[in-house]
């Protein structure tokens, strides 16, 4: 080593003066490691461990506002198999999240194959499409209500009218609420500059020896990417949809603001799950159970089955795609 | 970075195919032919790359250009259908009035400030950690890494009604503290892109250094972090965007008004009568403003994030 032999005396120096016992331990490679990593640990067990068991535990009570939980076993769960409400969200996160995640997978995969070679203007659109996913959701969502407003001036309606399309009532539809799902289900269309950028980074991992065979055995472009790209993104793909489906299954902040008509009116009088419950997703129901009626055993058993879920789905897809998954090693 | 980098694979091997290369003066009928199909099949799937993606950039685009337009609007115009674009006159109005009438001003100080402090602070205690996962090794090492990756999949508003009630106890709610004090202990995506740069990083500085003598807190001060500007940067900005962002946390933990984030403002933004939209679209302006100006700062930096979070 370079420094070694000039820094010989002061390095002798330096540990005798502050070599003590308590010093050398602590800087055991074991010790060391456990002391930098502490504070995450520590966080763990205070905001994950301990709130996790609580909740678990509480999903089996019954506890209000006031008084103590009371042990009430599963009934929190039957109340939450026969709530018509809670299956009425399910089958809208079944119907939202599949189609999000397909959009996001899709669309992005398509947008970064679109940008993947170098043409002027190349960078204008990669910032265009991926500015959106990084703003604010709540700021989006009120900005998309008025997009979604009924009657003549709201964009959407305005642009549709352009086709001779009837105006639609996108978020109070009284014949069919369902109408404001597929609203949620449109904004989607905006974020998906980022499934676009890790695609993209994706991509660029492929090596070109890959297509140079390709070409020379004569591959069109199609058969390019089905027998080139699209295996060797296979790692991409899977990590890229398993991210996806957990932040979909998060939705809350656009649904609250479709739900409550637009700002201004949360905390009002409007539900927090749209109009005829037409836009409940998971985190607004649980939102709604536990922070506005203020029933925290029954919020807990709605949070557990949250969690449940969403460890199966991911489990379900990591084990569906490990089969055609590639690794390029 | 986006635009200066190299030519991509495909232009590479294009150069070099008979397809598109040179001619020359012993080609045959037939190279001449492949050579001018080959030109017009790359302009042409040129020309559909832009429209595809002017349309789709329209698109995206079109909302925005909506809400600044409304947000300079009266009232009574914003109403008006078919929909004006160009406000005339022009309300400028309504941005002052967001800020001073409806205290979006104090909103987006308290927006800063939370963000700001989750930004140094989580950044911070996340480039530790990471430095142990990646330095050391101690018993149970991957044990805590894995669990730490799956902390990742559980939506952690599935755990506020406990860390609600025990905040309640402790007299916590409408102050700052129960969305302050979690950043202390780092958050589990930071430590993962800190950790798989920190991998990447040589060794030899690191044991240099500890023959000369230094200590452990020392070397990731004076050697690693100055080596890891872009992650830095990058989990900052990310950091800083999360906490921005977030309407959860707020939402049960805040509720006066003065205590209100910028999510919370936009959600009860209201003079107490009706909705006042045009100032409510100026308050959105200014609320989408900040991340595409940090992302302007930090786009480089950004891009290189990505490469660096994907799975290898």
């Amino acid at each position: 080593m370079l420094t070694a032999s000039h820094s010989g005396a002061a390095g002798d120096r330096k540990r005798s003066r502050a070599g003590g016992p308590i010093r050398r331990f602590l800087h055991k490679e074991g010790v060391a490691g456990y002391l930098f990593v502490a504070p995450w640990i520590i966080g763990f067990i205070l905001f994950y461990c301990y709130p996790l068991l609580d909740t678990i535990y509480n999903s089996f009570t019954e506890y209000k506002l006031f008084g103590e939980p009371q042990w009430i076993g599963l009934q929190n769960y039957q109340n939450l198999l026969h709530d018509s409400v809670f299956v009425q969200t399910c089958l809208h996160m079944v119907l939202y999240v599949s189609l999000a995640t397909l959009i996001y997978i899709v669309g992005g995969m398509v947008l970064a194959l679109l940008l993947n070679r170098t043409f002027p203007g190349n960078h204008f659109f990669r910032v265009v499409f991926y500015l959106p996913s990084l703003m604010v959701g709540v700021a989006i969502g009120s900005m998309f209500v008025q997009v979604f407003n009924a009657g003549d001036f709201g964009l959407l309606n305005e642009v549709i009218g352009i086709f001779h399309i009837a105006t639609i009532n996108w978020l109070n539809n009284y014949d069919q609420p369902i109408v404001g799902l597929y609203a949620l289900i449109l904004v989607t269309f905006w974020f998906m500059g980022g499934t676009m950028l890790i695609f993209l980074a994706g991509l660029k991992g492929i090596s070109a020896t890959y297509y140079e065979a390709a070409r020379i055995d004569g591959a069109g472009a199609w058969q390019r990417f089905r027998y080139v790209t699209l295996p060797l993104l296979t790692p991409v793909i899977l990590f890229n949809t398993i991210m996806t489906l957990i932040g979909h299954l998060q939705t809350f902040d656009v649904a609250l603001i479709f739900a409550g008509g637009g700002s201004g009116s949360v905390g009002s009088i409007t539900s927090v799950l749209g109009y005829r419950n037409s836009l409940s997703v998971f985190l607004t129901y649980l939102y709604q159970e536990a922070f506005i009626y203020h029933n925290y055993g029954y919020g807990s058993a709605i949070a557990i089955v949250i969690f449940l879920i969403t460890l199966v789905l991911t489990g379900v897809v990591l084990l569906l795609f490990q089969r055609f998954t590639y690794y390029d090693r | 970075m986006l635009s200066k980098q190299r030519k991509s694979s495909q232009t590479s091997i294009e150069i070099r195919s008979p397809y598109l290369g040179q001619m020359r003066s012993g080609d045959s009928k037939r190279d001449t032919r492949l050579y001018q199909q080959g030109r017009i099949y790359k302009r042409l799937s040129l020309l559909i790359t832009y429209v595809v993606l002017s349309i789709g950039a329209f698109i995206i685009l079109l909302p925005f250009a909506w809400l600044i337009s409304a947000s300079l609007k009266t009232t009574t115009q914003y109403y008006a259908s078919p929909i004006q674009w160009i406000p005339n006159p022009v309300v400028w109005s309504n941005y002052v009035e967001a800020f001073a009438v409806y205290g979006f001003a104090r909103y987006v100080g308290n927006s800063v400030f939370l963000a700001v402090y989750a930004m140094v602070v989580n950044t911070l205690v996340s480039s530790l950690v990471a430095f142990g996962f990646a330095r050391f090794r101690f018993p149970g090492r991957g044990v805590w890494f894995v669990l730490m990756l799956s902390t990742l999949m559980l939506p952690a508003q599935v755990l506020t009604i406990p860390l609600y009630v025990t905040f309640k106890t402790f007299g916590w709610i409408d102050t700052f503290l129960p969305i302050m004090v979690p950043q202390l202990f780092g958050s589990a995506f930071n430590v993962f892109l800190f950790r798989q740069f920190f991998m990447d990083l040589p060794r030899e500085l690191d044991e240099a250094a500890r023959i000369d003598g230094c200590s452990n807190l020392r070397i990731w001060w004076n050697i690693i972090l100055p080596q890891s500007k872009p992650v830095i940067i990058v989990v900052a900005i990310f950091t800083f965007l999360s906490s921005w962002r977030d309407a959860w946390n707020p939402l049960i933990y805040l509720s006066s008004q003065s205590n209100r984030t910028i999510p919370l403002g936009l959600l009860y933004f209201t003079n107490g009568y009706t909705a006042v939209y045009p100032q409510m679209m100026a308050a959105t302006v200014v609320a989408l403003a900040v991340p595409v100006v940090l992302y302007a700062i930090g786009q480089r930096y950004i891009d290189r994030g990505v490469a660096i979070a994907e799975v290898r």
